[in-house]
């Protein structure tokens, strides 16, 4: 009797069994990971730089790119900073022979812009420059993203509403901006613009050296002496030229305090852009 | 330039907070990067009299101090020497912090109780001199707070000067600025002098014999000056200027630099040779000692001071050891000159010397100011120093300074900063610079800028004064019309392309240093015609590590794998989108763009669902497929002619699209892993972006859909291991007239179960035709021809009847 009964149970729970494989699949742990093609990541420096040029190209700005080894002429004489002149010594150069150098900024992408056509110009024209310096703050190597424009009535006040139009996409809507007179041999008026402190909002930080606000680029109206010699008529037309470390813009949005991790790529840092 | 407030305030009234006045210049364009308090903390430290000093019982060097605190009486152990009964000086009492956070405690020092501690200047953070205890005013009373008691309480702001900006490089210039911006009057320093009665002439004289280099040279002289220690408020304002105090007279030259912004230079008379000074360029050769005590090689570029007979100072930069006031001087010579900007900057250059003198002549200073500033230090000498000022000073200065007159179009100036400012507020705003400003019709104002402001040549430049008297802020912000960009650049579509396949494929991206060292085409064993030797190479780089421009991105892909490998990350895909830079016959190198990708350790890693993998010539070579196919480059030839520098002979390929050389891919050389500190098996994908570019099927074209079944035949082949996959697609294609479909190599085989130089392919073909179904004799006839081909060209045995699997 036992027996008989133990025997029905078992046909029993067997048939369920083969009834519950036959029409319900078997309990899969969904916990378990997924079966991944490896993903790979975009430099954090390769991002930033698309962002800025992507942002100037919504507002009509083409893309080009130039040499990075460059003659002294276009990295400074054409930009109005003659061999001897003090301006020079902001910048220390790395110098290939007497007349070639590693270019120190992305600005001479303004002459050779400019030597090829006519206005109106609209280009940015991000790449590599270089300067001898090297601690928390600098690599001897970096990226600029340079900005120009040039054509009939071009004023301040067009670089001021398009650098805004800028810093608002990138740093979002209600950052605040103020400008500052500053100086670049190759602008005239030369503005230094500042943006209000990401990680403090104004109040004071560390990041910010206790003032509120963060240089993020240095622009100007393009300086007459520079239309003088790529022979654009000084009367008719007007311009304004920006130059923004790409760097320095990466730093902030993603909370870097030494930037020489760009250049080291550890694949755990890689991995989090 | 640090400068300090309460300096400022002798020149221009500031009813500003410090945060306010260091806004106010940083939105002027002098940018304030810091502002310090000084002697904040100095409040608890009292004036006290000393009553009594007596010898420690039980210390040589110490003596004990009964002082006047005011309130009380107490006693100090004190070590210093140059103190005595009646002196007046600095006390902290217990509880006091001194500017380095040291907090004074009451103690016991040798037995003898110290209620506080005497204090010298450089503790208290005011100078940097620790000769003895600062010794104060008789005047002071004891008990009084020495900050207060001394108006000690000062701010210092540190300026950033752009190099235009020389005008600002001193504490009259930054006052003027201050008053600009605040419409406030500057007062100048006092320059009241009483002459004594010998004629200057009488006892120097002064030839300038390259008036290039030395537009103006003027000198004053002092007799019976004594030579000693300066006050402590001159030393002071020059230690928060980061000058160090030498000795009365020279601490008012550098003062008055730092006053007025003229360079001075004192001169011990007695050591000048004829009493004469000789302004005329060095000989090549010849060298001198500078005031440093260094010895310095001069060309014929160098502007000297002499005397006499001999050198006695380089011109702008540096005086002679020769002639250096001394304590022993007597009577004193100064010189305040113009020098040539651009002399004075390339004789600093090729000196390797710069100074608070030569940074501001290579700026161009103020030729004007000359005579003033000389009369200056000639008043403080005599105030500080003693002695007799001689009658008149000398002043070469053959071609006076004439005005610039600038015209202002007062539209021009509205267009560029997009402003409606009126013609009179720009006049206002300029005369308020100094500016002497002159109408001349309705539209234009005629300028003269002031001596000092050597930056200002053109119409721009007054632009961006009104534009800087205006506030950037004010100006109303305007948006350009946007102009449609026209071009699409070839490139950076092919390389946004590449890249996102690339991470799609699991690879990140890298940045490396473009300089390497040129030891890499040694490592990557180049050939000594190699394009990889063809440096570009820089003059002065950081280190020899970093001293080419790379000709390849190998190195800086295995250095990246190796720094990850020291930090535990064996398993790793990475990618650089970058230049090399080839020398060639050019003043320019070639820049050519390279995509390189690396892939080493694990190609699969271990899953729950999986085994791991080694990675290996396969993955790298999918990479490449993938990425070709994507840009629609087909019929590539995976070439082995020429061997690749940095590759494994055995497992390399360079890769041919239409003739024209567009890649490799390849295993890392064991030479190559071992120079780059690598252990690991790496596998590298090159592709050139140049020839790439002409060769990516931009727009692809649609082929219509086969509407016909397809029939799928397989073919088993032992063959010698020589011969390659390729040759036998080669074939099928070949044979198959239009009708094979594809063809695929779905078994691969070497090892036991074959002989040792053989290998056993398997291939798979889908036949088909896009006009009509084929029927099975219509197959079998091209099969079979396929097959008899295939067996003539490679010898191989054919294992038919087996279409799976091994063979064996």
């Amino acid at each position: 009797m036992k027996e008989e009964l133990r025997r029905e149970f078992q046909a029993a729970t067997d048939s369920l069994t083969a009834k519950a494989i036959e029409g319900v699949s078997a309990l899969v742990d969904v916990t378990l990971p997924g079966r991944r093609a490896p993903r790979g990541h975009l430099h954090p420096i390769t991002q930033i730089a698309e962002e800025i040029c992507t942002i100037f190209s919504t507002l009509g700005f083409r893309v080009v790119e130039g040499p990075e080894v460059e003659l002294d002429y276009y990295n400074f004489e054409a930009l109005n900073m003659p061999k001897d002149h003090p301006a020079r010594d902001i910048q220390d150069t790395f110098y290939i022979s007497d007349n070639v150098v590693l270019r120190t900024h992305t600005s001479p992408m303004q002459i050779r812009v400019m030597e090829k056509q006519l206005p109106p110009v609209s280009v940015v024209a991000p790449g590599k420059v270089y300067r001898p310096d090297s601690d928390i703050s600098h690599t001897p190597m970096f990226h600029q993203v340079e900005g120009l424009l040039v054509d009939k009535g071009v004023s301040f006040g067009d670089l001021k509403g398009t650098l805004t139009t800028f810093a608002h996409q990138m740093f979002g809507r209600d950052t605040k901006l103020r400008f500052r007179p500053g100086f670049f041999p190759f602008t005239e008026p030369s503005a230094e613009v500042d943006i209000q402190c990401v990680i403090c909002k104004g109040d004071g930080c560390r990041t910010c050296s206790y003032t509120g606000w963060l240089e993020i680029l240095g622009s100007g109206m393009v300086d007459p002496e520079v239309f003088k010699v790529v022979g654009y008529d000084l009367e008719s037309i007007s311009g304004f030229a920006f130059g923004i470390g790409v760097e320095r813009i990466a730093m902030l949005k993603f909370g870097l305090d030494d930037i020489r991790v760009f250049f080291e790529n550890d694949i755990r840092f890689l991995r989090q852009f | 330039m640090r400068v300090s407030l309460n300096w400022l305030k002798e020149f221009v009234d500031i009813d500003q907070t410090p945060a306010e006045v260091a806004e106010l210049l940083t939105m002027a364009g002098l940018e304030v990067e810091g502002l310090e308090h000084k002697a904040q903390n100095l409040n608890d430290i009292r004036v006290a009299r000393i009553l009594d000093i007596k010898p420690h019982p039980r210390a040589d060097r110490l003596s004990i101090c009964h002082l006047d605190a005011g309130k009380k009486e107490v006693s100090v152990v004190c070590g210093a020497t140059n103190i005595s009964k009646e002196h007046i000086v600095p006390l902290a009492l217990p509880g006091t912090s001194l500017p380095d956070g040291t907090l004074i405690k009451e103690g016991r020092i040798r037995g003898e109780i110290s209620h506080g501690m005497l204090l010298a200047e450089d503790e208290m953070g005011l100078t940097d001199d620790h000769t003895g205890i600062m010794i104060l005013s008789n005047e002071l009373r004891p008990g009084q707070s020495l900050s207060d008691a001394m108006d000690l309480e000062d701010w210092i702001l540190d300026v950033a000067l752009t190099p235009n900006r020389i005008d600002c490089a001193s504490v009259v210039g930054i006052a003027r600025e201050i008053g600009a911006f605040t419409n406030k009057k500057i007062r100048m320093p006092e320059i009241h002098i009483e002459e004594g009665n010998t004629p200057i002439e009488d006892l120097a004289s002064v030839t300038v014999l390259d008036s290039h280099g030395c537009p103006r040279y003027a000198a004053g002289l002092v007799d019976q000056a004594k030579i000693g220690y300066s006050p402590f408020w001159m030393r002071y304002r020059l230690h928060v200027s980061g000058i160090r105090a030498i000795n009365n007279v020279v601490d008012i030259t550098n003062y008055v630099l730092m006053e007025l912004g003229q360079p001075l230079h004192a001169f011990d008379y007695h050591r000048l040779a004829d009493g004469r000074i000789v302004v005329k360029r060095a000989e090549n050769g010849q060298t001198f000692t500078t005031l440093d005590g260094q010895t310095r090689d001069l060309d014929d570029q160098t502007l000297m001071i002499c005397d006499g007979q001999r050198e006695v100072a380089i011109a702008g930069i540096m005086g002679g050891l020769n002639s250096e006031i001394t304590l022993n001087s007597v009577t004193v010579l100064v010189e305040s000159a113009y020098f040539d900007p651009i002399m004075i900057s390339r004789s600093s250059k090729r000196l390797s010397l710069s100074t608070e003198a030569s940074y501001r002549f290579e700026r161009g200073i103020d030729i004007q100011g000359a005579d003033f500033a000389l009369k200056r230090s000639l008043m403080l000498i005599a105030q500080l120093a003693g002695g007799n000022i001689a009658k008149g000073i000398i002043d070469c200065y053959p071609e006076p300074w004439s005005p610039a007159r600038i015209r202002l179009r007062a539209d021009r100036a509205n267009e560029i900063l997009g402003t409606t400012i009126d013609i009179k507020q720009m006049a206002d705003h300029l005369s308020s610079l100094n500016m002497a400003v002159r109408a001349v019709d309705q539209n234009r104002i005629e300028v003269c800028p002031p001596p000092f402001r050597v930056d200002i040549t053109r119409e721009a430049d007054l632009i961006e004064e009104v534009a800087r008297l205006i506030g950037y802020n004010n100006i109303p912000v305007t948006l350009p019309a946007i102009r449609p960009t026209e071009e699409d650049y070839t490139e950076f579509v092919l390389r946004d392309r590449i890249k996102a396949m690339m991470v799609g494929m699991g690879f990140s991206e890298i940045i490396t240093y473009c300089f390497i060292s040129p030891r890499s085409a040694d490592i990557l064993g180049a050939g000594e015609k190699s394009h990889l030797r063809s440096f570009v190479r820089l003059l002065n780089p950081l280190s020899q590590d970093q001293s080419v421009m790379r000709t390849s991105l190998i190195p800086g892909l295995l250095s990246t794998v190796r720094l990850n490998s020291l930090r535990d990350q064996d398993d790793i895909r990475v990618f650089e989108w970058g230049k090399v830079y080839i020398k060639g016959d050019g003043e320019l190198p070639q820049e050519r763009q390279v995509l390189a990708a690396l892939i080493t350790g694990l190609g699969s890693r271990q899953e729950w669902y999986q085994e791991p993998r080694e990675a290996d010539f396969f993955d790298i070579k999918g990479v490449a497929e993938n990425i070709l196919e994507e840009l629609g480059i087909d019929k590539t030839e995976y070439n082995r002619n020429r061997p690749k520098e940095g590759f494994d002979p055995n497992e390399y390929a360079r890769i041919f699209y239409s003739g024209s050389e567009i890649g490799a891919i390849g295993k890392v050389s064991k030479d190559v892993l071992k120079g780059y500190g690598v252990e690991k098996n790496a596998h590298i994908l090159e592709l050139y972006i140049e020839p790439l570019l002409s060769s990516v099927v931009w727009v692809k074209k649609f082929t219509p859909l086969a509407k016909y079944p397809s029939v799928r035949r397989d073919i088993s082949i032992i063959v010698n291991s020589s011969i390659e996959s390729a040759m036998i697609l080669s074939i099928v294609k070949e044979m198959g007239n239009d009708l094979v479909e594809s063809v695929d190599i779905f078994d691969a085989y070497q090892g036991k179960q074959i002989a040792h130089q053989e290998k056993a392919l398997a291939v798979r073909i889908s036949y088909r035709s896009d006009k009509r179904t084929l029927t099975d004799d219509e197959v079998n006839n091209i099969h079979e021809g396929i097959i008899e081909e295939i067996h003539r060209q490679t010898r191989g045995r054919l294992r038919e009847g087996r279409k799976n699997g091994h063979p064996g």
